[in-house]
């Protein structure tokens, strides 16, 4: 990142006849990001994506890109271009042909054309497949053609609609560590749109989360996964418990909280919630508790309770465990090491967590 | 033979009789007639080729082929080309569909030839056409070239074909996934290079079966080229329908009628080989 701004997307509105789509969008992404809208579906990430390519006009705001206003500049005249979620491979061209689409109008030779095909073909591992036909591919080489096609334009941006959503895991899996790596070589500004925080999390430098066509939180993944700005933004990133909690004392930079079946705990002051409180709401990740038969030592915190569930995921199991005073159970997340499930429904069981793994979410009213 | 076979032969039974009795065998009536020759009212059952040999060597009946298959082209282009234009327009442009739809099928809700008659009227010496130029005082008397001619024909089977057309066009150009076109764009391609390089040619078996649809029929129509057609409208099923009728000739009509089959199947197989061709060309 170099710190120039290549999007600049200033009070950005969409609306619908009364529907908003879009409300009071700012955003500035810098040079060279990798940047992912994140949000469920019909939050307004993908009109946003589509106001970028110029796709759909604004109702108000401004797009710059690359420092230019993008006001009445039709799609193609943009300097980004687009992976859609459909792939939208052009079904009557072959491989080269699709790729080569939109070198037509470069004034590159044939030759020319040739090699800048060949080489976008090669940085998708798509050497020699110019001659097959749209039909012949499998659906990660589809996603590799569209990439290719893109890229082989060398747009300032490239926008990415869902892009892996219609792989299998196995194979959605090596293209986030692929398109990351590819990113990284062309230097160019990704952005990407999708509702899957792992795939935004493994891959981008900053997300974006979107609720209801308002932007809730911008990011990194590991300061949106320590520090979500509210209970929503919480709870569509990672597990979360949601912890009733009373403000006792506020020594700087610090809160000290009364966490309901905890106790009392000094937890870290979170900068990006709205307003704090005398009744809070505190978050604890599933993977940061721990679990015991036997009371355990060395935590800032611990509450007796009872197992209500266990479930075997594979690689973690889940307890959920009620205890006195909080509302629901606690779900507590293990990573499974000896292929047991340690505890069962009835279980006399005590947790325990560290301050420093307590979330301030503000105060409860705003969630 | 198992009880599952016994119940397919007996569901196919229903079409295989129809085709049978109502295509198969007429066709294969029609073949025998071409090899026989008609003596006054009786026919001779004898082999010959002579029909044949008549209708190859008749400089009319080439003549009258020939000018069919021309005008069946011509019909067809002017068809497709207009047509194409509205099924763009309903499958891009519309919000209700279904009204559009049914408003091109409007034409169909007539009999073919009372629409035939309506463009007699229309085109007519003292035609609406004629009348309304004559009394906005633009042109000082009727204009003979509107009817009882080729053109007629063409506009006549024209609007006749439309839905024909337009359906079928429509439907390919309803099927293009709308992400292809913004792609074209998005790689950069304006608004006639997203139709000539994308929308175009996904479209075309759609112009095919739509060519094929209008031209099939047009070669062998004779109620237009009769009623409108004049002299030098004339087709090749106006003679076949002399040689059935007033000529008492049943085996050189029979001849007629496949010698045009057989042309207009080739130019078909000629004009689909073509249009695939073009569609790969165009890049």
């Amino acid at each position: 990142m170099t710190g120039r701004s290549m999007i600049e997307l200033i009070g950005i509105e969409k609306r619908y006849h009364s529907f908003q789509a879009l409300a009071d969008l700012n955003l500035t992404l810098q040079e060279g990001e990798f940047f992912s809208l994140l949000g469920p579906s019909g939050c307004g990430k993908t009109t946003a994506l589509r106001i970028i390519a110029g796709f759909l006009e604004p109702t108000a705001g401004i797009v710059r890109i690359a420092g230019q206003d993008m006001q009445g500049v039709p799609a193609n005249r943009r300097p980004t271009n687009m992976v859609f979620q459909s792939y939208a491979i052009f079904p009557h061209l072959n491989v080269g042909d699709n790729v080569g689409f939109g070198l037509s109008r470069s004034g590159l030779s044939r030759r020319q054309r040739k090699a800048r095909i060949e080489e976008a073909l090669a940085m998708v591992a798509l050497e020699g497949f110019e001659d097959r036909h749209a039909d012949a591919l499998s659906g990660g080489q589809r996603q590799r053609v569209a990439l290719a096609r893109a890229l082989v334009m060398q747009p300032k941006v490239l926008l990415l609609d869902e892009p892996l959503s219609a792989l299998d895991k196995k194979l959605r899996e090596s293209m986030q560590f692929e398109l990351r790596r590819l990113q990284q070589s062309v230097g160019i500004n990704f952005v990407m749109v999708t509702h899957d925080q792992y795939e935004a999390m493994t891959m981008s430098d900053r997300i974006g989360v979107m609720f209801d066509g308002r932007l809730a939180q911008v990011d990194t993944p590991t300061q949106l996964y320590a520090f979500p700005a509210n209970r929503k933004v919480a709870a569509f990133i990672g597990g979360m418990n949601f912890l009733p909690a009373q403000l006792v004392g506020e020594p700087a930079g610090r809160l000290e909280v009364m966490v309901a079946g905890l106790g009392g705990l000094d937890i870290a002051r979170n900068q990006g919630v709205a307003r704090h409180d005398r009744e809070l709401v505190v978050g604890l990740r599933p993977e940061q508790l721990h679990i015991s038969r036997d009371e355990p030592a060395g935590f800032d915190a611990r509450a007796q309770g009872t197992v209500t569930d266990a479930a075997f995921y594979g690689e973690t199991v889940h307890y959920h465990v009620e205890i006195a005073g909080v509302p629901e159970p606690v779900v507590v997340s293990v990573p499974n090491h000896f292929h047991t499930v340690d505890f069962k429904r009835g279980d006399r069981v005590w947790i325990a967590a560290q301050g420093a793994s307590v979330i301030d979410l503000g105060a409860r009213t705003d969630n | 033979m198992s009880d599952n076979n016994r119940t397919g032969v007996l569901l196919a039974l229903p079409a295989t009789a129809y085709v049978g009795l109502l295509v198969a065998a007429p066709l294969g009536v029609l073949v025998l007639y071409s090899f026989w020759t008609q003596t006054y009212i009786d026919i001779d059952r004898s082999f010959t080729w002579e029909n044949y040999r008549t209708a190859f060597s008749d400089p009319l009946v080439r003549h009258l082929l020939i000018r069919s298959i021309w005008m069946a082209g011509l019909v067809t282009f002017v068809t497709v080309a207009l047509a194409y234009p509205i099924a763009y327009f309903v499958a891009f442009r519309t919000r209700n569909k279904t009204f559009w739809l049914l408003l091109i099928t409007i034409p169909f809700w007539i009999s073919y030839l009372l629409r035939v008659f309506a463009w007699r009227v229309i085109l007519g010496f003292n035609g609406l056409i004629n009348s309304t130029l004559m009394s906005a005082g633009l042109i000082d008397e009727p204009l003979d070239f509107l009817l009882y001619n080729e053109f007629a024909v063409i506009m006549t089977l024209a609007h006749a074909w439309a839905p024909f057309a337009i359906l079928p066009i429509y439907v390919s150009l309803q099927r293009i996934d709308r992400s292809l076109l913004e792609a074209a764009s998005d790689l950069g391609a304006g608004r006639v290079e997203c139709f000539l390089r994308v929308t175009l040619p996904l479209t075309i078996p759609g112009i095919i079966a739509s060519s094929l649809i209008i031209f099939i029929p047009t070669v062998g129509d004779y109620v237009t080229p009769a009623l409108v057609g004049g002299s030098d409208g004339k087709m090749v099923a106006n003679l076949i329908q002399v040689y059935f009728g007033a000529a008492n000739n049943w085996p050189l009509g029979a001849t007629l009628s496949l010698m045009s089959m057989a042309a207009v199947g080739m130019v078909a197989v000629a004009f689909v080989v073509l249009l695939r061709s073009a569609g790969k060309a165009i890049r």
